[in-house]
């Protein structure tokens, strides 16, 4: 993990408290590691911590400068059982008939509203699975030990887009939500957005579909760049990977065209503490050429011992948009997996079908091809769901 | 930036209740509290996804009350907030408190505040809350996502609820006087030994108004006095509207709320006028002046139909682009057989809007 609050570094952590640079929308560009350490030099041990058990309540009269007997008072006094009104016990799922909150009133009638229209009064399988997904980690901690967040880490929430061009997302683009930790490098991210074009498989296969698996995206094109201010990161992790921000940065210097100066790094060498960037401002990240992701980091802060502290469940995903599938026109019911262009056993142009309606219509028992048509694999942007 | 309905309302209600008691006594807000049956906040059929979102947005509203600009009182009270709404709160975990990096300092400073002035009852409730870990200390104070306009509204909040410091007495203070009064007297001096008659200065020397700083020094008096009674007169109109009208609290709220609606009218009315008419000449660069909702609205209509009509010209680009590729394709197709992607179109439901749009372009 990078930094530990030298005194030295002092100086540097006073320029990296963060500030908007236009107000409720983005920051200014600072350093994220040097959040960290301005966060740790200021705060102590205990507010570190990340132990189960809070620390024990002593020492109250010392910090405050107060008598003992000020404290045993304190404690009295300030207990959450003075919030509390000490007539009766409520159930928390009804609201007290003549609450003078404005809240309750106005939730109070939506709810009778939505008694008197609804049916079924549950969740839907969206909310529950947005539940699910956004606290499913929730306090997990490691089997071993050392997999264990380091206290005073870094962890950054950020919005990756999906690349989609569905007209019915023109207002609202879908994205996913996933925290990662500060100490943690660029590449990890990257291998864990999941996205439909490193599954898809280029070519026409009518003739021979059982080949199809071999010619996976992700296992042929593996480059990839993320994009923040100023600075390319390109993933050189193997050796066929290719510099995808070239162009761009040729393109840029070619006619001095105000884009400043464009530099490029090794993905693998940098992680998020080592990132300099603003909150809330959008980046890129692009892979298969031109299959492009808005990134946004709309959050950074310190890890707390409520959060998920198993190091390898992180870049850990807690949102995601569910996306309709295709499904298949013979069943109806499954995925689609093939589309067929020009196909004369099919109504429509293009159809899809899934696997073992597209088997059983277009093959015979020897696997010789029926009819004319030509068939590519499809991938669902849906299959993540 | 709060979309609970109500909640708003609520806080500053009980905070303006605290005001009012003139404390700053956890045991009065506790009471305050009570009254109001505040932890029922939580209360109702609410399911986990909601019930974590509506305490993390009361956690945030009442965090807002406990930073500058707020009067101290003010300030004690939404730390009793806090610690209210966090305590009592029914989410497994707790949702927390954000703190941002750049208010820390302030919060450090009011606590040390609250040690020094012996509010004991405060500095141990926020050393509870540190000790329970019920912050999150981050970069910012919101989550942001580079929403564009869409949600930018002004936040606003209760006036009262501010410190009565103001840029007038920020601006001129004690010391600014005393050292407007020396250069005054320096100056004067200057000006008396470089003229004929050394007592004196001469009159052609004589630019500025000798009794300038005395005159400065009434003005603001007048202006802090005058920023007292009007405040003492505003308490006093909410007291009148309040006491007669116990059981009608609907009228005075109405009150409140019709003054704040004149004020801003007043102040959209002058904003208004201030744009001049221009010359008939110049019509064309006449200022618009649209209301600012019915404004933003317009705008944003229109630019929504230019990007339909763009992208609905981009869409049928694709679409011919990809009927030409298939095109080629088939030309090709007899040759090799490993090129090429699949023709698809999207989903039908999708293009429902877009099709009239498309089909008007084809008549023209």
């Amino acid at each position: 993990m990078s930094g530990g609050g030298g005194s030295g570094r002092v100086a540097a952590a006073a320029d990296a408290v963060p500030d908007y640079e236009v107000a409720e929308l983005y920051t200014r560009v600072f350093c994220v590691g040097a959040l960290g350490r301005g966060w740790r030099q200021r705060l102590g041990p205990p507010d570190l911590s990340l132990a189960t058990e809070a620390a024990a309540e002593a020492a109250v009269a010392a910090e405050l400068g107060c008598a003992a007997e000020t404290a045993a008072e304190l404690r009295a006094v300030c207990s959450v059982d003075m919030l509390m009104p000490s007539d009766e016990e409520k159930d928390p799922e009804v609201i007290p008939d003549n609450s003078s909150l404005l809240t309750l009133r106005i939730r109070k009638k939506a709810l009778e509203r939505r008694e008197e229209t609804i049916i079924v009064d549950r969740a839907c399988r969206q909310e529950t699975l947005a539940y699910e997904m956004e606290s499913h980690a929730i306090g997990k901690r490691p089997d071993n030990p050392v997999d264990l967040v380091e206290e005073g880490e870094l962890l950054l929430t950020l919005n990756i887009f999906y690349p989609v061009i569905f007209q019915k997302h023109k207002d609202h683009k879908p994205y996913q939500t996933v925290l990662a930790l500060g100490s943690q490098k660029l590449t990890e991210l990257r291998d864990s957005i999941s996205c439909v074009s490193d599954l898809q498989i280029g070519g026409e296969f009518s003739s021979q579909p059982d080949q199809a698996p071999e010619h996976i995206s992700k296992e042929l094109y593996k480059s990839a760049f993320f994009y923040f201010e100023g600075i390319f990161y390109n993933d050189k992790r193997y050796p066929e990977c290719r510099d995808l921000s070239r162009t761009v940065i040729e393109w840029s210097e070619s006619h001095d065209r105000g884009y400043g100066n464009l530099q490029s790094a090794k993905m693998e060498d940098y992680t998020f503490n080592d990132l300099s960037l603003r909150i809330g401002f959008p980046y890129l990240f692009c892979h298969q050429g031109n299959c492009e992701h808005i990134i946004i980091v709309t959050d950074i802060r310190l890890i707390h011992h409520d959060d998920c502290l198993d190091r390898n469940l992180y870049p850990l995903l807690i949102k995601k948009h569910w996306l309709c599938t295709r499904k298949c026109f013979v069943c109806k019911m499954y995925t689609a997996r093939w589309v067929t262009n020009k196909d004369s056993l099919a109504p429509e142009d293009p159809c899809f079908f899934c696997d073992v309606c597209f088997r059983m219509l277009h093959y015979d028992a020897e696997g010789n091809k029926l009819g004319e048509f030509l068939a590519y694999p499809y991938v669902d942007p849906g299959i993540f769901n | 930036m709060c979309s609970v309905p109500g909640l708003q309302a609520d806080c500053e209600a009980l905070l303006g209740a605290f005001q009012e008691a003139d404390t700053v006594r956890f045991e009065r807000f506790a009471e305050l509290w009570r009254e109001r049956r505040f932890h029922a906040i939580f209360y109702g059929r609410i399911r986990a996804l909601e019930r974590n979102k509506f305490a993390k947005k009361a956690l945030e509203l009442a965090q807002q009350y406990f930073l500058p600009p707020y009067a101290f009182q003010i300030r004690v009270g939404a730390l009793y907030l806090l610690y209210g709404l966090y305590s009592t709160q029914l989410c497994q975990p707790k949702q927390k408190i954000r703190i941002a990096l750049k208010d820390w300092p302030e919060v450090e400073r009011f606590q040390q505040d609250l040690i020094e002035s012996q509010h004991y009852d405060a500095a141990y409730i926020f050393r509870k809350l540190r000790v329970a870990r019920a912050f999150h200390f981050t970069a910012m104070p919101k989550l942001l996502n580079y929403r564009t306009k869409k949600k930018i509204q002004e936040n606003e909040f209760k006036e009262e609820f501010k410190d009565p410091s103001n840029r007038v007495n920020s601006l001129i203070t004690n010391d600014v006087l005393e050292e407007l009064m020396n250069i005054h007297d320096h100056y004067q001096k200057m000006k008396c030994v470089i003229s004929a008659d050394k007592s004196q200065p001469d009159k052609a020397l004589s630019l500025i108004k000798d009794e300038f700083v005395v005159n400065l020094k009434d003005i603001t008096l007048e202006h802090q006095e005058w920023q007292q009674k009007r405040m003492k007169l505003f308490l006093n109109a909410k007291e009148a509207d309040e006491i007669p009208n116990g059981k009608e609290e609907g009228t005075s709220v109405a009150s409140e709320g019709s003054e704040r609606a004149n004020a801003l009218a007043k102040i959209k009315y002058r904003s208004y006028s201030a744009v001049v008419e221009a010359s008939k000449s110049r019509r064309h660069r006449q200022v618009k002046l649209d209301s600012s909702d019915s404004g933003s609205d317009y705008g944003k209509s229109q630019s929504r139909s230019k990007k339909n009509s763009k992208r609905s010209q981009a869409s049928r680009n694709r679409d011919s682009a990809k009927i030409r590729a298939g095109e080629m394709r088939t030309m090709k197709e007899t040759v090799t057989r490993h090129v090429g992607m699949p023709v698809i179109t999207e989903e039908d439901t999708s293009d429902e809007e877009e099709v009239p749009l498309t089909k008007r372009k084809k008549k023209r």
